[in-house]
């Protein structure tokens, strides 16, 4: 008997020492299918013309754009002034949140516990199809169908956020992704001007490559962002903009991780597990030459990279394949932050989200919002002459680009997203090549 | 004596709080675990019910393996290596040699500074670029032997044991402290007996702290076994998922949204977790009758 208590104890001791990794919360087995949920939301408030409910509203915002973030200050000041000029009718409270990986998690938590925040942002790593089907979301359609609103935004933003006929999101921050170089490196490589197409890239790579500098700085850590975003680029550039339209069946995919494999061939000895620190580090140490990020970084070149770096850097579109179905100009993109609310029951409540929302979106915000972080927005914004150079250049490029695709990672089912680092590494250190790296990336999306 | 009926209920009100606790925040959590790795479920949507098919999926998922394998190296590494270094370094120190207070702090020190700290400083030694290491060997004169030390499929795993198996100074404080315990009148009859240090060491010093090397061992398999942090400071399970361990394995399938699989992995990771602490023991079981 004895033996046999000892043994349960162990066994229970052993099983709490390793209990762990439990989400937050469960999925009852008895829950309700997806349209179920969806039908069981409460109906649409409709909004009242003009604004003024009963009492004041007070609306929940676990935020991102806090602390450290380049978007803090100026976001902060958004939020203040919304309050200012709504006293007594809505008043929006931040609830801090510093840490990204955090932030998605909580939500995650939330919208399965039944409880979405008043307003919340949500970024690529989100599938706005899994967000709708939590049905826990607020429907935007009847606020933006034919109103000013909706006129403020880029052509497909809106369409990008509306899931089974409902726009479930409010687009906020988007980016286009440019190739930024340093002239510096590259004239004493003897070139003046940045290359068109992908071979003569290789050309200037090895002339780099003899003065000892790193043509590339690219990573297979984290989520392998600037790996991720060149292979993104030469998808385009042999793929065309439908490159995402067969999936990962399009030889494209093949054609482009060979191009990808050669680019490792110049870039730093540490590439392999490194993260963005390492990426940014050998670019802003003047290490290596050409480099490759979206907007939000561009001020850091002056900030923070080395012999005047700010003054050194020039803004580039990404080269042509030769042969392959890309127009020259053509750009990978992203929209980096929707804005979502949770379902709403109480009218007043559903139009002081409306409310803000509008107010946070309206022109003369966003461009404070731009020159503080670098960021580039849904809403259609004037070339601004009080954006440093490298921006100026790369909104008119975004301007007359005949396509904006989005990035890899967001074209993808999350699970091939996070699967290319590893896969990558394979790729790079010879395990497998380039058919067996698209391989390693169908499987993920089994 | 048998405790009477009174010093029962006395015993049953004692331990009813710890005993909730233990139901609330260790079994209902597993139990749950258990329930969702029956699930398809993303999170967000509603769970679609699929049996054991979760535990297929991650079997037949060749990184899901890799972690398992580098999961039991871990627990290996950690029950024979560095608890077997850890009760040498006890051992030496026991003879209280001069400065062994010196020695025991600094062993001991890594243990109250972060593991992200730690990480963070091992990271920049294994750096292929400005690393200290291959700094080092650059100075030397052995150049062609610096290499990306966490970013080859070779070196990643060896690199990560061995930046780990040193620190020893929290199993060599316990054994220490049951050493200390040893009465000093068995080693003076073994060296009027003629015995040597080493001889005093073996048959008097190890057999009495016995109890502790058998915890310490469970307790540094368990830490193995769990292995998250420095993995995932240090390579994030690459390259190619060389280094991936079952935590961050089902770590990465909640980044993917993928809660059944996940949690499949949690209760492998159970079982597993089980399988070796109780090896552990039927060693020490085998080895007590062995001596009787």
């Amino acid at each position: 008997m004895k033996k046999i208590l000892a043994l349960i104890l162990a066994l229970a001791l052993a099983v709490t020492a390793f209990a762990c990794a439990a989400p937050a919360a469960a999925p009852a087995a008895t829950e309700a299918p997806v349209e179920a949920a969806a039908t069981e939301a409460p109906a649409e408030p409709v909004v009242e013309e003009g604004f003024n409910p009963a009492s004041e509203v007070t609306l929940n915002f676990p935020c991102i754009w806090v602390g450290t973030d380049s978007k803090a200050a100026v976001f902060g000041e958004m939020v203040t002034a919304f309050n200012t000029e709504y006293a007594g009718r809505a008043k929006v409270v931040i609830e801090e949140q510093t840490d990204y990986q955090a932030y998605r998690d909580k939500i995650r938590t939330m919208l399965s516990a039944g409880q979405a925040p008043d307003l919340f942002s949500v970024d690529g790593t989100f599938k706005l199809a899994d967000l709708a089907g939590s049905g826990k979301l607020m429907d935007f359609t009847p606020y933006l169908t034919d109103s000013d609103w909706s006129a403020l935004y880029n052509d497909g933003a809106l369409a990008d956020a509306t899931v089974d006929g409902k726009i479930i999101a409010i687009p906020f921050e988007s980016a286009v992704f440019g190739i930024y170089y340093n002239t510096e490196l590259l004239a004493n490589a003897g070139y003046t001007e940045f290359p068109k197409t992908y071979d003569e890239l290789f050309t200037m790579a090895d002339a780099l490559k003899a003065q000892g500098v790193i043509a590339f700085p690219l990573m297979t850590g984290e989520n392998a962002w600037s790996s991720m975003l060149w292979y993104s680029q030469i998808l385009l550039a042999i793929g065309g903009p439908d490159v995402y339209k067969n999936g990962l069946d399009d030889p494209a995919f093949v054609q482009a991780a060979e191009v990808l494999k050669k680019m490792f061939d110049y870039t730093s000895s540490d590439a392999v597990g490194a993260g963005a620190a390492v990426v940014n580090g050998h670019f802003l140490n003047f290490e290596a030459a050409v480099y490759t990020n979206g907007p939000w970084f561009l001020p850091r070149f002056a900030k923070e990279g080395i012999n005047d770096l700010g003054t050194k850097v020039k803004f580039a579109l990404p080269p042509e394949y030769v042969g392959g179905k890309g127009t020259y100009g053509g750009l990978a993109g992203t929209v980096q932050a929707y804005l979502c609310a949770g379902v709403q029951t109480d009218a007043d409540k559903a139009a002081a989200v409306v409310e803000f929302y509008k107010f946070i979106n309206q022109p003369e915000w966003l461009y404070k919002l731009a020159e503080s972080s670098g960021a580039m927005f849904a809403v259609k914004l004037e070339s601004n002459t009080n954006d440093i150079q490298v921006k100026q250049d790369l909104l008119a490029a975004a301007n007359s680009a005949p396509y904006i695709v989005k990035h890899f990672n967001d074209s993808m089912p999350t699970a091939i997203g996070n699967a290319l680092p590893a896969a990558l590494d394979e790729l790079v250190l010879g395990t497998v090549d380039a058919q067996g790296f698209v391989d390693l990336l169908k499987a993920a999306g089994q | 004596m048998k405790p009477t009926k009174k010093d029962r209920l006395g015993m049953a009100l004692f331990m009813t709080p710890a005993l909730v606790l233990f139901v609330l925040f260790f079994l209902i959590p597993v139990c749950y675990v258990l329930i969702v790795s029956l699930f398809q479920w993303n999170g967000m949507s509603a769970a679609s019910f699929v049996g054991v098919k979760n535990y297929f999926t991650i079997w037949k998922d060749p990184v899901f393996r890799r972690s398992v394998l580098n999961n039991v190296i871990w627990a290996l590494v950690a029950a024979c290596v560095q608890v077997p270094l850890s009760v040498l370094m006890a051992l030496i120190l026991n003879r209280k040699p001069r400065g062994w207070k010196f020695f025991r702090t600094v062993y001991f020190f890594p243990q109250v500074i972060s593991g992200i700290a730690l990480a963070m400083l091992w990271s920049a030694m294994y750096n292929s670029e400005y690393g200290l290491i291959n700094g080092f060997l650059h100075l030397i004169g052995k150049g062609e032997l610096a290499i990306n030390w966490l970013g080859t499929l070779n070196t990643a795993l060896p690199a990560l044991l061995i930046y780990w198996v040193f620190y020893i100074g929290y199993y060599m404080v316990i054994v220490m402290s049951d050493l200390s315990g040893v009465d000093r009148d068995f080693y003076e009859a073994a060296e009027i007996d003629g015995a040597s240090k080493i001889q005093q060491a073996w048959f008097i010093s190890l057999p009495m702290v016995k109890s502790s090397i058998l915890t310490c061992m469970t307790l540094a398999a368990v830490m193995g076994l769990r292995q998250f942090e420095q993995v995932y400071l240090l390579t994030n399970g690459g390259p190619a998922n060389r280094t991936s361990t079952m935590v961050l394995y089902l770590y990465k399938q909640i980044q993917n949204t993928r809660y059944g699989p996940a949690n499949a992995a949690s209760v492998m990771l159970i079982c597993v977790g089980v399988i070796v602490i109780l090896g552990i023991r039927a060693l020490f079981q085998i080895e007590r009758k062995r001596r009787k």
